[in-house]
C-alpha cells in the first residue's frame, strides 16, 4: 500500500502543472463554500449577539401604539415607579425623560431630542455596546454636561462638535464631555441623533418633571412577557385608564427581527447550496479532464498486466491526495476570504462582525472536496479500465 | 503453446463490416520464432492483440497453454498478460511521467514485487539492452531506438514465455532495427517463443517460420 501511495504521489508530482491546476480547481470551489457559509454564520452570530443584549429589557411608554402611530396619554408618576419596584422578578428600573429642545452651536440652531436618565443605567444601555469616541460618560453629579451622538457631533451643525465645545440647550450652556462612536445599525436610531444628560439636568432644561420612558430589566428573560403585562396593568390601575401604558419586551421585537433573519438565513443557505453545486461541477470537470486524458496510460498499464482494480486503486489514491490537498488549500483560502468579506461588510453595513469559522464548516468543505473529487476521479478511471487495453491505448 | 481456432474479428463502421480477422487457424509451438508479414491493413496487429489478450475476438478462440482465453475473466486475462506475455508496441507506449527504470519496473509493480527488488531487476534489464547509462531518462529524453529498447526491457521484466512484437522496428532506423532483431533472436535462443510483425523481408528471414496474411486471412 505504501508503495502504491508513493507511486500515486510520483505521478502527481511528475504532472506538476496539471496537478496544481486540479488542486486549484478544487480549492476554489471549497473556498467559495467555506467563505460564504462562514460569513453567513458570522452575520447570524453578530445579529443575535446584539439582540440578546437587549433581551432582558422591557420598555414602558405612557401611550398607545397601534400600528405605526403612537398616541401619548400623559406621563408617569413617582407612584408608578414605586409600585413597579414591588413587582417580583425585576432587576432594576430606570426612569427617563426625553423631549425635543432647541440646541445652538456657533450660532446655528436646530431642534434635537434630549435624553435624560440615571447615568449609570443609561450608560449600561448605550456606552457599553456603542463606545465613546472622545471624552467620558456622564456622572451623577455632572450638571451642565452632556454627551452627544455621532450625528449631533458631525451632521447637525456647520462645524463638527468636539469635547469641551459648548452647546446652548433651551438657552442654557452645556459643556460637551463625551462623543459617541458612530453606532451600529441596531443602535443608530437611539444614539446617533441624541444628546444625553443626567436626569436632573434634563428635567431642568426641558422644564418638566415628567417621566416619559421607563426601562425595566428582568432577571429571567423567560418571565419578561408576564412581567411586561403586570407592569402595564399596575400603571393602568394607577391612572384609571385601561390602555394608559404600553410595555414592550425586547423579546417580541426579537421575534420580528428573527423572522427577517430567517429569510436572510434562507438566502445564505441558498447561496451555499449554489456554491456547493458550482464547486462540485468545477471539481468534477477538472478531475474528469485530468483522468480522461490519461486513458492511454491506463491502457498501457493494463496491456502490461495491471488488473482493473490495480489501476483503480492507483487513480483513487491520486485523486484522493489531490482532493485532500485541494480541500485543505480551499479551506485556508476560504477562511482568509471570509475574513476579508467580513471586514469589508462590517464597515459597509455598520455591523460589527467577524466571520464565524466553524470546525464543522471546514470538515464539510473537506468532505465535499474528497467525496466529489474522488468520485469524479473514479468515474473516468473506471470507464477507462473497463475498455480493452487496445481500445484504451489507441485513445489519445 | 498458442493456438487459434476460427479466430474472427469484425469491426463495424456504420453499415459496413470489416473482417480484420477472418477464420484464422494458427498454431505456434514453444520455442518458435514466427514472423508475420503482409500488407498494411491485412490484420497483423489485430491477430497479435488477440494472441496477447489485449482484445477479445468476435468469434473463435485463442488457446494459451491449452486454456481457452474466452473462458477467463478480466483478472485471469490480466494475469496471463502479466506473467506469460511480453508485448512490444510499434509506438513504444512508455509511461511518459516515469523514467526508464521505472517504466521497466512497472509490470513488476503490478506483480507486487518490492520496490528495491524491482528497481534492481529493471536496471539489470536496461543494462542488457545497452541502456545502463540511461536509467533515469524520461522517454521524451530518449531517441526512438532507445525508447524501443526500454519497451523491450519492460516486456521482459516478468520473464515471459512469449514475446509479441508488433512492428518493433517500424519506428526506428535500420541499424537500431538490426540490434532489436538481435535481441529478439537472442531471446529465442534462450527458449522463448517470439512472434513478430514486420514489413522487412530481411528481418522476416531471421525467423524460424514466416506467416503471410492478406485481408484478415492467413495464407498457406
Ligand atoms: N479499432 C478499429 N476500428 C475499426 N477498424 C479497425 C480497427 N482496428 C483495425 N481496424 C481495421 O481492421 C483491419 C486490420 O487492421 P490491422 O490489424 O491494424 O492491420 P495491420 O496491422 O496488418 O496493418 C484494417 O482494415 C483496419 O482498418
Ligand atoms: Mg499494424
Amino acid at each position: 500500500m505504501r508503495d502504491k501511495v508513493l507511486m500515486a504521489y510520483r505521478s502527481i508530482q511528475e504532472r506538476r502543472t496539471r496537478s496544481i491546476l486540479t488542486i486549484l480547481g478544487i480549492a476554489v470551489g471549497i473556498a467559495a463554500i467555506v467563505s460564504l457559509v462562514s460569513v453567513g454564520f458570522g452575520m447570524e452570530e453578530a445579529i443575535t449577539g446584539e439582540l440578546t443584549m437587549f433581551a432582558d429589557l422591557i420598555s414602558v411608554v405612557p401611550g398607545k401604539i397601534s400600528g405605526a402611530t403612537y398616541v401619548e396619554q400623559g406621563s408617569f408618576t413617582d407612584r408608578d415607579l414605586k409600585d413597579l419596584q414591588r413587582i417580583a422578578g425585576i432587576k432594576d428600573i430606570t426612569a427617563m425623560t426625553y423631549d425635543a429642545a432647541e440646541v445652538e452651536f456657533r450660532s446655528k440652531r436646530t431642534p434635537i431630542f434630549i435624553f435624560g436618565g440615571e447615568t449609570e443605567e443609561l450608560g449600561s444601555f448605550y456606552v457599553d455596546p456603542v463606545g465613546l469616541k472622545e471624552g467620558r460618560w456622564l456622572r451623577e453629579n455632572d450638571y451642565k454636561a452632556c454627551v452627544i451622538g455621532d450625528r449631533v457631533a458631525n451632521d447637525f451643525f456647520d462645524d463638527p462638535v468636539h469635547v469641551n465645545d459648548k452647546l446652548i440647550i433651551n438657552g442654557e450652556k452645556f459643556i460637551v464631555i463625551g462623543v459617541f462612536n458612530k453606532a451600529s445599525t441596531l443602535y443608530a436610531a437611539d444614539v446617533d441623533p441624541h444628546i444625553f444628560l443626567n436626569l436632573r439636568a434634563a428635567k431642568d432644561v426641558l422644564q418638566t418633571d415628567d417621566v416619559k420612558y421607563i426601562m425595566v430589566r428582568v432577571y429571567n428573560i423567560d418571565d419578561a412577557e408576564e412581567i411586561a403585562e403586570e407592569v402595564a396593568e399596575t400603571i393602568n390601575d394607577n391612572h384609571g385608564i385601561e390602555d394608559f401604558a404600553t410595555a414592550i419586551t425586547m423579546g417580541s421585537a426579537l421575534e420580528q427581527i428573527g423572522s427577517v433573519f430567517s429569510i436572510l438565513r434562507g438566502v445564505l443557505v441558498g447561496i451555499a447550496a449554489i456554491a456547493l453545486v458550482v464547486a462540485s461541477i468545477g471539481i468534477m470537470n477538472t478531475m474528469l479532464m485530468s483522468v480522461m486524458e490519461r486513458t492511454h496510460e491506463i491502457g498501457v498499464m493494463k496491456a502490461i498486466g495491471a488488473k482493473s482494480s490495480d489501476v483503480l486503486t492507483l487513480f483513487l489514491l491520486e485523486s484522493g491526495i489531490v482532493s485532500i490537498v485541494g480541500g485543505v488549500v480551499g479551506c485556508i483560502i476560504g477562511v482568509l476570504l471570509a475574513r476579508i468579506i467580513s471586514l469589508v461588510a462590517s464597515s459597509a453595513l455598520g455591523i460589527e462582525f467577524s466571520a464565524g469559522v466553524r470546525v464543522m464548516v471546514l470538515l464539510a468543505g473537506l468532505v465535499v472536496a474528497i467525496s466529489v473529487g474522488m468520485l469524479s476521479g473514479f468515474y473516468p478511471a473506471r470507464k477507462a479500465s473497463r475498455m480493452s487495453p487496445v481500445e484504451a491505448v489507441r485513445y489519445e | 503453446m498458442i493456438r487459434t481456432e476460427h479466430l474472427t474479428k469484425i469491426y463495424r463502421m456504420g453499415d459496413t463490416e470489416v473482417y480484420a480477422l477472418n477464420d484464422v487457424n494458427l498454431e505456434i509451438t514453444e520455442g518458435e520464432f514466427v514472423a508475420v508479414i503482409g500488407p498494411s491493413g491485412s490484420g497483423k496487429s489485430t491477430l497479435l492483440n488477440m494472441i496477447g489478450c489485449l482484445d477479445t475476438p468476435t468469434s473463435g478462440s485463442v488457446y494459451i497453454d491449452n486454456v481457452n482465453t474466452a473462458t477467463l475473466n478480466e483478472n485471469q486475462l490480466a494475469e496471463i498478460r502479466r506473467k506469460k506475455i511480453g508485448f512490444i508496441f510499434q509506438q513504444f507506449n512508455l509511461v511518459h511521467t516515469l523514467d526508464a527504470v521505472e517504466n521497466v519496473a512497472l509490470p513488476l509493480f503490478f506483480s507486487g514485487v518490492r520496490r528495491d527488488l524491482r528497481l534492481k531487476k529493471a536496471k539489470e534489464l536496461l543494462e542488457s539492452v545497452g541502456l545502463g547509462n540511461r536509467v533515469h531518462h524520461k522517454p521524451a529524453e530518449l531517441s526512438g531506438g532507445q525508447q524501443q529498447r526500454v519497451a523491450i526491457a519492460r516486456a521482459l521484466s516478468n520473464d515471459p514465455e512469449v514475446v509479441i512484437a508488433d512492428e518493433p522496428t517500424g519506428n526506428v532506423d535500420s541499424e537500431t532495427g538490426n540490434t532489436i532483431m538481435d535481441v529478439l533472436q537472442g531471446l529465442n535462443k534462450d527458449g522463448r517463443t517470439i512472434i513478430v510483425v514486420t514489413h522487412d523481408p530481411e528481418i522476416a528471414a531471421r525467423a524460424t517460420r514466416t506467416q503471410r496474411m492478406r485481408d484478415g486471412k492467413l495464407l498457406a
